[in-house]
């Protein structure tokens, strides 16, 4: 990923955004009906693209770039683009989670390899059966992960004490969180239900039944202290985002979302303190600094945030994290409305991972996107001119910050 | 068979998942087969390294490494108990698991011996004990902490 960089601020704009169906798709993976048909990456993502180019009003001949990212296997990106009838002249796979993909293409169109790219993300896992934790595809019998001189990638080294997933990794946070500021499963249900009440708002959620302070209690543990509704859904689907140079992304469709600002910390060394202890906040400060700061916008401006909820209570990681709200104070926060429209920072305002759809950071900008048009309906935030999206693993963080390209 | 007892602390089986073996990993785990606790202490900067590095200290990136024994004492940072079956099987569930703080710093993750998770507090104190455990690479003695 290009490290930040003033230059490339607002060099590229956001216009066109597809996305499959997740809540239906997840409904006939349950159900399997007669003649039920798994869906494949390609069939995925050839859906989303075809709702992005749709979107965005351009004909198929002005997309000059592709990018492909899955996350297990796929074809090579010089496939997908003649699978969607794009003659590329950029075609790279790039990634997989929303992170590193999005300013990796911005510096390709700067660099003069596109003028226009389609970014497809397609994940089957789902149906696919993945589990993320135990021995499965990505600590079973791999090589060591700890090459680079890093923290490790993952649980790889704490499998002979039963320890593994990502659920994990958040449990154990907030069990320690619990400890520190004595708060109990009580206060984080507001995040699950808050982010559930936005999901309740779109129709292509996966979730959209109100969940209640008792069935949210009632749900079993997954990884306790976190239950079932606190850990983000696993489901199939795709994202398209057509990405064109600024100075030709004026009177399409849509108004342009300018990419203004990205990025990026890791933890370089103790990171089970660094992430049980500090909750990621050296690395999301560090990295929202950045990414503000590239943007040329200050924190108080950032009016809509979209967090990576892959677990309820590593929102509150981020939220606390970036400086929304200080630390210790995120679940009163939550539960204050200050998450919501009209408090502070309405935050996955779609339904997050926990409630709309898993896309691995993808829905998130295409959901910071309708904010910025003002197509987000129930939830739209009034007004708004900057949106922040951030990805955050176990161990690093990658803000991007966007504007509406009319300013 | 479950992990849980009604009235007791719940005891966690012999049968693991794999370890992560080869070279220094492999180091680690002959120590503890002589019922020692040693971790990799930085002969340039003084690091002291957990998880096992494999190639090179994550402070200051050389490669100059000694076996420090430790001491065994620490106290509980976090904990987390299993009900998810990850392991589809090999571990019965729900088994608890403990982060704790070695006197010597790192943070070590481990399963609590003869206590569980309702027993736990705050920065309580624990001590090393080793449990005799088996995976696919054979039998081997893995770290745990008693109450301490
Ligand atoms: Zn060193």
């Amino acid at each position: 990923m290009p490290p930040s960089d003033p230059a490339l601020s607002r060099k590229v704009s956001i216009v066109g955004v597809g996305e499959t169906d997740f809540g239906a798709d997840y409904q006939a993976e349950r159900k399997r009906p007669e003649g039920w048909v798994p869906p494949t990456e390609e069939s995925l993502l050839t859906n989303a693209f075809e709702r992005a180019l749709a979107d965005s009003g351009l004909s198929r001949e002005d997309i000059d770039g592709v990018t492909c990212s899955f996350t297990y296997g796929g074809p090579p990106a010089e496939e997908v683009a003649k699978m969607l009838g794009i003659k590329a002249r950029y075609a790279e796979a790039n990634g997989n989670i929303m992170a590193g993909p999005l300013p990796t293409a911005c510096a390709a169109i700067a660099e003069g390899k596109a003028d226009c790219i389609a970014m497809v993300f397609a994940v089957a896992s789902r149906s696919a059966g993945r589990l993320f934790g135990g021995m499965t595809h990505s600590t079973g019998g791999v090589p060591d992960p700890d090459g680079e001189g890093g923290a490790p990638a993952s649980y790889y080294y704490f499998h002979p004490w039963g320890w593994s997933s990502q659920a994990a990794h958040w449990a154990l946070i907030f069990a320690h969180f619990q400890w520190k500021y004595g708060v109990g499963e009580e206060d984080l249900y507001h995040v699950a239900a808050q982010v559930r009440r936005h999901a309740m708002a779109r129709d292509n959620a996966v979730m959209r039944k109100e969940l209640t302070l008792e069935d949210y209690l009632a749900s079993r543990y997954i990884v306790r202290p976190l239950h079932l509704f606190d850990i983000c859904i696993v489901n199939d689907g795709a994202v398209c985002l057509i990405i064109r140079r600024a100075d030709l992304a004026k009177g399409l469709a849509h108004v342009p979302v300018d990419v203004a600002g990205w990025g990026y910390s890791k933890i370089k060394q103790n990171k089970m303190h660094t992430m049980v202890r500090e909750q990621l906040r050296p690395q999301l400060q560090a990295a929202s600094t950045d990414a503000l700061a590239m943007a040329g916008v200050t924190l108080d401006q950032i009016q809509h945030f979209e967090g990576y909820d892959a677990s309820s209570f590593h929102l509150i990681n981020q939220v606390e994290g970036i400086g929304f709200t200080p630390p210790g104070t995120g679940l009163a926060f939550c539960k204050d409305g200050q998450m919501t429209v009209g408090g502070r920072i309405p935050t996955n305002t779609s339904g997050g991972n926990l409630s709309h759809a898993y896309m691995q950071g993808w829905s998130q900008v295409v959901q910071a996107v309708r904010q910025l048009r003002g197509e987000a309906g129930q939830y739209q935030v009034p007004g708004i001119e900057v949106s922040m999206t951030n990805l955050a693993q176990t161990d690093q963080t990658h803000p991007i910050v966007y504007v509406r390209g009319d300013r | 068979m479950s992990g849980e007892t009604a009235d007791g602390p719940r005891y966690i089986g012999p049968k693991r998942p794999d370890r992560t073996l080869g070279g220094n990993h492999d180091t680690f785990w002959d120590w503890c087969g002589k019922g020692e606790l040693r971790l990799q202490r930085c002969g340039n900067c003084n690091h002291l390294h957990w998880p096992v590095t494999v190639r090179k200290c994550e402070s200051c990136g050389e490669q100059a490494f000694t076996w420090e024994p430790m001491s065994g004492r620490g106290k509980v940072v976090s904990w987390t108990t299993f009900q998810q079956d990850y392991y589809r099987g090999l571990m019965a569930v729900p088994y608890d698991t403990i982060l704790v703080e070695l006197d010597e710093g790192p943070l070590f993750m481990s399963n609590p011996q003869g206590f569980s998770w309702q027993d736990l507090s705050p920065e309580m104190p624990v001590k090393l004990a080793f449990l005799d455990a088996e995976d696919s690479a054979g039998t081997f003695k893995l770290p745990v902490f008693e109450r301490g």
